[in-house]
């Protein structure tokens, strides 16, 4: 991978995918994948397919719902929505991301000195 | 938690819609794949570059479908669904296998099936009544008369309900039979042939007490208990459906039953009976209250008690002890050494059949055990054949684990096909027993393919495969990886199977020998003597309709049908009789001898009334004496006596002139004349010994129904319809029931010895035959893998004789291990037969003689096929072989 572009982190697309629903409202698989790379200025390697995995996962475990729509290009699309217990586990995960990302960027910051 | 449900359900509502969320997914992707596309048009590509980098952009699109139909699906379930695909198409390449199989399996199901239908209707299935287990039996025991489980006096039964804190109530019942059956005859008379039903009479409070509502209507009172009530009846569901056609208006019609107007009071629900399927109405016995509670002698009360809730069967027990003992004290005369015993009613109802069913459901595990070992056999020959198979699946990363999975799975295949099988065959089987069992079953057992048995096969088909399919599985996939070239057999693999053979040919032996051992007790009781001549008589009972025929009538009424039936052409002699041996009816009253003291002799005697031609007909032989004759009668008392009183009453002395009453010594009854000796004829069963017994003339006791006895040169069926019609003609309104050739009542007393002995039988020809299959199966391979070997040795000089000896040598070797702990095991396990063996012990010798035989003869021809094949080898084609 180019030295730009950064992997994404285990676990952590699930996160994004779940913010990506509560900031924007419903959106199709395309809509999020898009949104995701915008925000990370292109500079995450997505391949746009594994945003279905989450998906998935997130849907198996009653975070998001989906229900069929039309995209702007008058297709059938699948559009997320975060529910109740989604958003509930996006506060609790996202406390937990700020507490870990504390921590390593503690450790960090004393292993440069 | 919560969760992980929500997971398991999605994947499960994925797997059960997966070809629809399959192409959701398809859809949702070229959306997406679509909007991509339009981006990069957007951002100035062409339509073909755009495709392209969408398709870059969006990643393996085929990964992604994969993935995603992993991590939605069940993986352990797609797995065994894999499993199954591969093993219906490994079985459909190797059918000769797959049918052998199943159709070895199906064979085992079928029988352990229908043994459990029976089963679960004599033994398992709760009887119809609110909480059956608080249902108990009383009845009466006396070492004094050597009763072990008698009918009950109706006056102890009044003291006893009187008395007890234990039961909610206890009623009592009349006309059931030595065996069970009705014999309480009612008639209906109608427009067109009267109709005989059989009932029974009970105390108004039975139904209480069984706890069961009526379908309509109401049961009986207590009151109606007794005489001037009495005019009352109950109908069974059936009765009401086809005798009164499902009148809605029965209750509350009066019928005329036995010529005596009685209102119908209530009809009980379909699935209702009591205590038998026989059983057509109740009424109540309709005894005087007084005579009722005095009545201490005669014991005739069948009885049902329901346990208090909380009471136990011990605690009941110990007071009804008491009670028998308070009773004891108080009516010296009648109750000494009078106690009671106490029996769950089911263990009672079962009490007759329970030794055969559990003897035939044992022979039928063990059947069912050395199908498994056959089946089992078979799959070790297969997983040898597939050795190759296995080992490249191994080599391409297969774990052990896996390859055993696969192979129970194909054992699990195999299994379900031969139990859908085996149930279908199991489906006709309670109308195959019906008809093989009739009249040998209890009576309240119908055995009925229904949820329970269904389980019960579909338990046993997904147990089977773990029994037949482990070992065989661990074998195979145990497969050396370096064995692939040369493809030996694999010796823990043979080992294994003919260690099954042992198996096989023990539990066959265990089967074998008890089957031969029924069979001769058949044979013995079959060749006993039933002290007439049973050839070319026939039999029919003649009930006269009560009302139109007092007393005096019905002996008129017997001595004038006697007289006509006489007269038909052909005919040689005719009887009649009270009571017709083997049919499970006798009647007993005390007896007193002249001049002797009470304890020389028993005091309950076995009598009966019957015509003077009754001991000719029957082919009956006078030992001394004379036989009754037409002066015989009420104002000359003369009986004939059995040998079997003579003996044991008179020892020797010469009973003829001597005199006897039936009463105690103290009643005033009148004295019979001993005018002559018969020969014993069988009373109860060919198998048991004849009891003492008295015959009077039927014209100083007429008994109604009168069963008459007819010899003649005819056919049967031609006698029974001239014997017919001379009935109709003497009066059209009598009923003649229990029409039966002579030998073929015989031939039902021992019915159920006959049904046994051929089903355990049937079992172990089953038995020898897969164990044959099984020593076949193995030394046929043995031979096929040794062919080169043999070939040299026969160009090496080897005379034929001895190759076939050294092959049959290592066929018999698991023959004989087998032998030895089957015999062992037949030893131990067929005393369990004793109480079903008549003349033979359980360890026979000549049983055993014929059994190993039998065995050696069918092993030894097992063997010599594939012996004779070794000696045939042809060298040269064997050395090219490889």
């Amino acid at each position: 991978m180019g030295d730009s572009k950064s992997e994404i982190l285990q676990g952590t697309l699930d996160l994004m995918v779940l913010q990506t629903l509560e900031a924007m409202g419903p959106l199709h698989g395309y809509g999020i994948a898009r949104r995701i790379e915008q925000i990370s200025d292109d500079m995450l390697s997505l391949n746009q397919g594994t945003i279905y995995a989450s998906l998935l996962r997130l849907q198996q475990r009653r975070w998001i719902a989906a229900s069929w729509g039309t995209s702007e290009n008058n297709r059938k699309a699948k559009f997320y929505a975060i529910t109740r217990s989604g958003r509930r586990q996006l506060a609790t995960e996202a406390e937990n991301w700020h507490r870990i990302a504390g921590i390593i960027g503690r450790m960090l910051r004393l292993a440069e000195r | 938690m919560l969760t992980r449900l929500f997971v398991l359900l999605s994947r499960l509502r994925a797997l059960a819609a997966r070809h629809r969320v399959d192409e959701e997914f398809d859809d949702e992707i070229a959306t997406h794949l679509a909007l991509l596309t339009d981006e990069y048009m957007r951002r100035g590509m062409t339509s073909d570059a755009a495709r392209r980098a969408a398709l870059l952009a969006f990643g393996g699109a085929a990964q992604i479908k994969e993935q995603q139909r992993e991590d939605r699906g069940l993986r352990f379930v797609d797995a065994t669904v894999q499993d199954l695909r591969y093993a219906v198409r490994s079985l459909r390449r190797n059918t000769a296998f797959a049918t052998v199989t199943i159709l070895t399996l199906a064979v085992g199901i079928a029988a352990a099936t229908a043994m459990f239908t029976v089963a679960h209707a004599v033994l398992l299935r709760p009887l119809p009544f609110p909480e059956p287990e608080r249902l108990v039996e009383i009845s009466e025991v006396n070492p004094l008369k050597g009763w072990t489980h008698t009918v009950v006096a109706p006056a102890n039964l009044a003291d006893w309900r009187a008395r007890n804190t234990v039961f909610t109530d206890i009623a009592g019942y009349i006309g059931l039979d030595d065996r069970g059956a009705s014999h309480y005859r009612a008639f209906l008379f109608g427009a067109g042939e009267t109709q005989v039903l059989n009932g029974i009479a009970v105390m108004g409070n039975l139904f209480d007490v069984l706890g069961t509502r009526p379908l309509a209507g109401r049961t009986f009172t207590f009151d109606e208990t007794f005489e001037g009530h009495d005019a009352v009846v109950v109908l069974t569901y059936g009765t009401w459906q086809t005798i009164f056609g499902a009148d809605p208006a029965i209750v509350g019609r009066t019928i005329v039953l036995n010529g005596r107007s009685t209102t119908v009071v209530g009809v009980m629900p379909a699935d209702f009976f009591f205590p038998n399927k026989s059983v057509q109405f109740w009424v109540p016995v309709g005894v005087k209250p007084d005579l009722f509670a005095r009545m201490r002698g005669p014991h005739w009360m069948h009885t049902v008690a329901r346990l208090r809730p909380g009471v136990s069967m011990a605690h009941a027990r110990e007071q009804m002890s008491g009670i028998a003992a308070d009773l004891e004290r108080i009516y010296p005369d009648s109750n000494t050494k009078m106690g009671v015993r106490l029996e769950p009613l089911h263990t009672i109802m079962a009490a007759d059949a329970r030794p055969t069913v559990l003897m035939l459901g044992g022979s039928v595990a063990l059947l069912f055990l050395i199908v498994c070992a056959n089946v089992a056999s078979l799959q070790l020959g297969r997983g040898l054949g597939r050795a190759r198979e296995i080992a490249v699946r191994r080599a391409l990363g297969a774990g052990r684990p896996r390859l055993v999975r696969q192979l129970l799975t194909e054992g699990l295949v195999l299994s379900m096909a031969g139990t859908a099988i085996g149930v279908l065959l199991a489906l006709a089987a309670p109308a195959l027993l019906a008809r093989a069992t009739a009249g040998l079953l209890p009576l309240y057992a119908t055995p009925t393919v229904d949820g329970a048995v269904l389980t019960f096969a579909a338990a046993l088909g997904l147990v089977a495969p773990l029994v037949f399919g482990l070992m065989p599985a661990l074998t195979s996939s145990r497969v050396e990886r370096l064995s692939l070239r040369t493809e030996t057999a694999s010796p823990p693999a043979t080992r294994a199977r003919e260690m099954l053979v042992a198996c096989e040919v023990g539990l066959a032996v265990v089967l074998v020998v008890g089957s031969v051992l029924l069979a001769r007790s058949l044979y013995r009781l079959e060749q006993v003597d039933p002290g007439f001549k049973a050839e070319h008589v026939v039999s029919f009972m003649i009930s006269l309709p009560h009302p139109r025929y007092d007393d005096a009538a019905q002996e008129q009424g017997f001595v004038e049908i006697e007289r006509r039936l006489k007269q038909i052409p052909g005919v040689q002699a005719v009887g009649g009789t009270s009571a017709l041996a083997l049919r499970g009816t006798t009647y007993t009253s005390p007896a007193t001898i002249e001049g002797r003291r009470p304890a020389d002799y028993e005091q309950e005697l076995r009598h009966k009334s019957v015509t003077p031609d009754y001991f000719r007909t029957m082919g009956i032989p006078l030992l001394a004496g004379r036989f009754l004759d037409a002066h015989d009668g009420p104002t000359n008392l003369a009986i004939v006596v059995n040998d079997a009183l003579a003996r044991a009453y008179f020892r020797g002395g010469n009973p003829l002139g001597q005199r006897l009453k039936f009463g105690t010594p103290g009643d005033p009854d009148p004295w019979n004349t001993i005018v002559g000796v018969v020969a014993d004829e069988k009373q109860d069963g060919l198998d048991k010994d004849t009891q003492p017994e008295a015959y009077s003339a039927f014209t100083a006791s007429a008994q109604n129904p009168f069963t008459f006895v007819i010899r003649s040169a005819l056919s049967d069926e031609a006698v029974v319809a001239a014997a017919r019609q001379t009935v109709r003609g003497f009066d059209p309104q009598v009923a003649i029931t229990d029409v039966a050739p002579l030998s073929a009542v015989v031939a039902a007393s021992i019915g159920s010895e006959r049904f046994r002995a051929t089903l355990i039988g049937a079992f172990a020809g089953v038995a020898m035959f897969l164990a044959a299959l099984g020593i076949y199966g193995v030394l046929a391979y043995v031979v096929s893998q040794r062919a080169r070997e043999l070939g040299i040795r026969l160009a090496l000089g080897a005379r034929p004789q001895e190759l076939f000896a050294m092959v049959v040598r290592q066929g018999m070797r698991p023959v004989l291990i087998g032998t030895a702990v089957g015999v062992a095991a037949a030893l131990a396990l067929t005393r369990l037969l004793a109480s079903l063996l008549f003349a033979v012990r359980p360890a026979d010798p000549v049983t055993y003689t014929v059994s190993l035989t039998a065995l050696a003869a069918i092993a030894l021809t097992a063997c010599a096929l594939p012996a004779t094949r070794a000696t045939r080898v042809d060298p040269l084609v064997a050395l090219h072989e490889d």
